[in-house]
Formats: structure tokens, sequence, C-alpha cells
């Protein structure tokens, strides 16, 4: 990817998307906490342009961490849990609006919301649970070839999730970065 | 950008379950598999305790001794009474026979009187 964007050439600044649909895989990792998963992220998405600033943005991810059991009972007999940065298992669905800024070259910055749903897993504990994040990003996207970007970003999860087991509700926050390349179609 | 990663590192770290115990040590316990390693059951530690088995104080985390019980394993320091009350009823200061030390040295721990 560096070498990519070393040997991209120079492009307009007006040019930050090249169609107006788009596909994009990009590979990162993800720091979660207490029931929040943490581990190796990686998403795919679709981008669907709806204005000369705004995209549609959508796809799928998953989180993969180690499955070491994180869960206790205190003192209290109540069952707690503290799983770590790196560890358990989500898949989510997400939708939002990615909006790119002004940039230089072949470089636009961007920001980006969206709403997920995630099935949230801890097997060492045998806990799961559905969780809704708000996601609150942004990056840099690069236009490296005719039809093809490459990007790098982050983004921060916040939300709320619910949990089997004597867990309940639980707040979710997380906090991913990630690279990837993005294709025309 | 150093300082918002920072910010959520500590907001993350903010999250994490503050508790008194683990399941490293002190954690409620009935079998080993609620433990990291090991759960400590019977009369001297009441509604049992997660530990870790110890052959020294080296073994043990920060705030723990390593006594001479159920083969060695690693108990809560303590230097009076009111210390071990997080433990709940039946928990106390006492003194045991230290793991690993001099043959005479012991260790104050929070267990149940013997």
């Amino acid at each position: 990817m560096v070498a990519l964007l070393v040997c991209a050439g120079p492009a307009r600044a007006d040019e930050p998307v090249a169609s107006s649909q788009e596909l994009g895989a990009a590979l990162g990792v993800e720091a979660g906490g207490r029931t929040s998963p943490g581990g190796f992220h990686l998403l795919a998405d679709y981008l669907y342009q709806l204005s000369d600033q705004d995209w549609f943005d959508s796809g799928l991810s998953i989180t993969i961490g180690g499955g070491a059991a994180g869960c206790f009972r205190d003192r209290d007999d109540d069952f707690r849990c503290d799983e770590g940065i790196a560890r358990g298992f989500a898949a989510e669905g997400f939708a939002g609006v990615r909006r790119f800024f002004p940039g230089q070259g072949v470089f636009a910055p961007y920001a980006r919301a969206a709403l997920g749903a995630r099935l949230v897993s801890f097997r060492g504990d045998d806990v799961t649970g559905f969780a809704l994040p708000v996601q609150l990003g942004g990056g840099i996207r690069a236009r490296v070839a005719s039809g093809i970007a490459v990007i790098g970003g982050s983004e921060l999860r916040i939300g709320v999730g619910w949990f089997d087991r004597e867990v309940g509700t639980e707040p979710q926050i997380g906090f991913a970065v990630h690279a990837g390349v993005e294709f025309a179609l | 950008m150093s300082r918002v990663v920072v910010a959520l590192v500590a907001v993350l770290a903010a999250c994490s379950v503050s508790s008194d115990v683990s399941r490293e040590i002190g954690a409620r316990c009935d079998d080993q598999d609620e433990c990291d390693d090991r759960c400590l059951t019977g009369a001297r530690f009441p509604d049992g305790m997660c530990s870790r088995s110890c052959d020294d104080n080296s073994d043990c985390p920060d705030g723990a001794s390593c006594a001479n019980l159920a083969g060695g394993s690693c108990l809560y320091a303590c230097t009076a009474d009111p210390g071990c009350k997080f433990l709940g009823d039946g928990w106390q200061c006492v003194a045991e026979a230290e793991r690993g030390g001099d043959p005479d040295s012991t260790v104050m721990v929070c267990a149940a009187p013997p």
C-alpha cells in the first residue's frame, strides 16, 4: 500500500472519488474491553455516491480476538466480565454516510458516521449478545490508479449491548484502525 | 492525533471492570473453571476464592503473598482484619507459614482462621 501511494502520480484535487459505486475491503485491528470485542478487524463495504461530497457507506465486518475466559463472580456473587482489549468475536452489518472534504493531490480526507448491528460472542465464557454501536470516524483516501484507491482510517464505536447468562445490558466502546483498497464498479 | 489516541485508550481503560477481585485472584468460585488457575475451597476460604499456585512470593501478583496453604497459594496480603473485609464474612487477617521462605517465616494473609 505504501508503494502504491509512493508510485501514485499527481492527480487533481477535485477527484477524491472515481465512480458512483465502489467496493472496498480493509484489514485492521480493533481494541475493545469489558464486553466489547477486540482483535483483528476485517471489513468489506459498498459505496454509493449520493452527492459531490457524500457517499452511502454500508457493509459487513468481523472482529476476531482471543478466546480466553474473562468473566468471574465478584465477592457479592455478581457475574462480571472483563474480556480485555482483544478478545471475542463480532460480526457486524453497518450503514451510514461518508463525507469527503477537499484534499490535496491524490489525497482526500473523509469523515464517516454509521449505525451498526453486531452479534458478539465470547466463547471462553460462553457469553453471546447483540449490540447496536454507532460508528464515528474518518480517514484519508488516496487515488492511486484509475478506479483504484487506498484508504487508511479509524473509527470509534459507542453503543449498547445485550448479553445472555447474567451479563445483561452493557455499554459498548471500541476503537478500530484499518487500511484497505477500494475499487470502482 | 496522538492525543486523541491517548484519550481513547484512557476511555477504554476506564470502561474496564473496576473490581478488587479477578479470575486470577479473589473472585468467588466453586470450581477451577471459574478461575485462571485454581479455586480454593473449604473452611479456610469462605465462598471459595480464585488463586494462583506459587512456590514463593515472586509467583504472586502485587498485593498477594505465597502462603503454605493448599500446596502453596497466593493470598491477599494484609496487616489487620479490616484489610480482608472486602472478601466477605469469615475472612480475617491471619499469620500463615510462608511458602518458599525461611522455615520459620510467616506471612500475613487473608483467610479464615483454622
